[in-house]
């Protein structure tokens, strides 16, 4: 098809759908002002229930907890999928060469640049833990802190260089935690069934209002998604890097 | 409050249509970078605070340096120019 | 401004396919499947909220104080972050197929020009 035939074909689609979706847009309520009969329960029952004070922790990790893992193992689906990709025509090899782009080498880093990683790399990877950590308690949880602490590696990256990276964060052990954390959330789905519960009831007790482990199995399962967040994000990091990389003569492609 | 989240949509569909049309992908990079932010101020205006977090992470830092790393990659393993290819602009 | 997070949301999903129409380049397109993707966090956001109440946490707000809905953002969290690895692998097929065929504009590569 050529261009201009996808344009047509594209432009007479949209105006065929226009008129319904302006005419859902007219319909929606205002915002802001309508019922919402599924927040308003979980907001009366959970934290009596479920003694966090997070109701969207509450949300992912227990009342909706078989959907979350669900999305984990996307998650985990979609991160070994990309690593496939690219190590299928890299190879499972892995240099220490610094990273060179071209005939260009790259500029040394200035003493700011090292000098500001030190001091951030370390206290971003403590809060991303302190995220995942608190998840019952404030915003945060298990994603967002995974994320913080994956991105935060590569802060290690930038200020440290290529070699002390690699030494540093070692593939095996994001590894680890990408399949050990997806692993720690299905296995305490088990692990209530043992009890004769259905797959991933809340057996645990449900500890103190406020505390850090309060929610029964929500810290169980939140930490392990904490895990594999952190390492889906570290392992992305390191493959894609990776590829901005020219292999060395000889080395394995 | 009204106004505050009116100005905020605005700011997301603005930075949205500057993502798309920003056609090189090194200029949609920081075009990407801003829409998340945007985003991640509406989310917190939409009393969100868990997704504004989300949010602020993966569309303003991680995403946006994979697009970087994968750009960087892509000038890299760039096939020997073939005749006819156009120079490219600002490499 | 009632219906302006609705048209927002639209907009966005609008204006992401039509990028994703004239894309002439791979890296560009998955942007602007982004794009589209954030309509949706706009519009499930929206639905959840209400006037006056605070977030669904709390944590310095006593239980029983109104807050806006926590399902809808417990789907638009997860997925903000699943879809992440998502574009990454997206973007690792981008990168493996410009190392294979050299460019990375749809247009160059359709199957019967090989």
């Amino acid at each position: 098809m050529s261009r201009r035939a996808r344009g047509i074909l594209a432009a007479i689609a949209a105006l065929a759908l226009a008129p319904g979706a302006l005419a859902v847009v007219r319909a929606m309520p205002p915002l802001g002002d309508h019922p919402l009969p599924y927040g308003d329960a979980v907001n009366r029952v959970a934290p009596a229930e479920r003694a966090v004070s997070n109701m969207v922790t509450a949300v992912n990790f227990d009342l909706r907890g078989f959907d979350t893992l669900g999305e984990e193992v996307m998650l985990l689906a979609a991160v070994v999928g990309a690593v496939v990709v690219l190590r299928g025509a890299r190879g499972e090899g892995v240099g220490d060469r610094p990273a060179r782009c071209g005939s260009r080498p790259i500029p040394p880093r200035s003493d700011a640049v090292v000098l500001l990683c030190r001091m951030t790399a370390p206290l971003t990877l403590i809060y991303g833990l302190y995220v995942v950590l608190h998840a019952a308690l404030t915003p945060g949880g298990g994603f967002q802190g995974g994320a913080i602490i994956g991105s935060g590696l590569v802060l290690v990256w930038l200020g440290e260089g290529y070699n002390a990276w690699r030494r540093m964060v070692p593939g095996v052990v994001l590894h680890a935690l990408e399949g050990g954390g997806a692993g720690l959330y299905a296995l305490a789905g088990f692990g209530a069934m043992l009890t004769g519960a259905a797959y991933l009831a809340n057996m645990l007790p449900l500890g103190d209002w406020g505390s850090i482990l309060s929610g029964g199995m929500i810290p169980v399962v939140n930490f392990g998604v904490g895990l594999a967040v952190s390492g889906a994000f570290g392992m992305l990091f390191l493959e894609f890097l990776e590829e901005t990389r020219e292999p060395e003569k000889g080395e394995e492609q | 409050m009204t106004a505050l989240l009116a100005g905020l949509l605005l700011l997301v569909a603005a930075t949205g249509t500057g993502v798309v049309l920003s056609r090189r992908p090194e200029r949609q990079v920081m075009a990407m970078a801003a829409n998340g932010l945007a985003l991640a101020l509406l989310f917190a205006a939409l009393q969100a605070p868990d997704v504004a977090f989300s949010q602020l992470v993966v569309g303003t830092a991680a995403v946006p340096l994979l697009f970087l790393a994968v750009l960087a990659s892509i000038r890299l393993h760039r096939p020997e120019e073939r005749p006819g290819d156009r120079p490219e602009k600002g490499a | 401004m009632s219906a302006l997070p609705w048209s927002v949301a639209l907009w966005l999903f609008a204006i992401g396919f039509y990028g994703m129409i004239t894309s002439r380049h791979y890296v560009h397109l998955i942007g602007c499947l982004s794009v589209m993707q954030s309509g949706t966090y706009v519009l499930l956001l929206s639905a959840g909220f209400r006037w006056g109440a605070g977030p669904p946490v709390f944590a310095d707000h006593p239980p029983g104080t109104p807050a806006v809905d926590p399902v809808v953002q417990a789907l638009v969290l997860t997925d903000i972050v699943v879809g992440a690895a998502v574009t990454a692998l997206l973007l690792a097929l981008a990168l493996q197929l410009h190392k294979r065929r050299g460019t990375l504009d749809p247009e160059e590569l359709r199957p019967m020009r090989r």
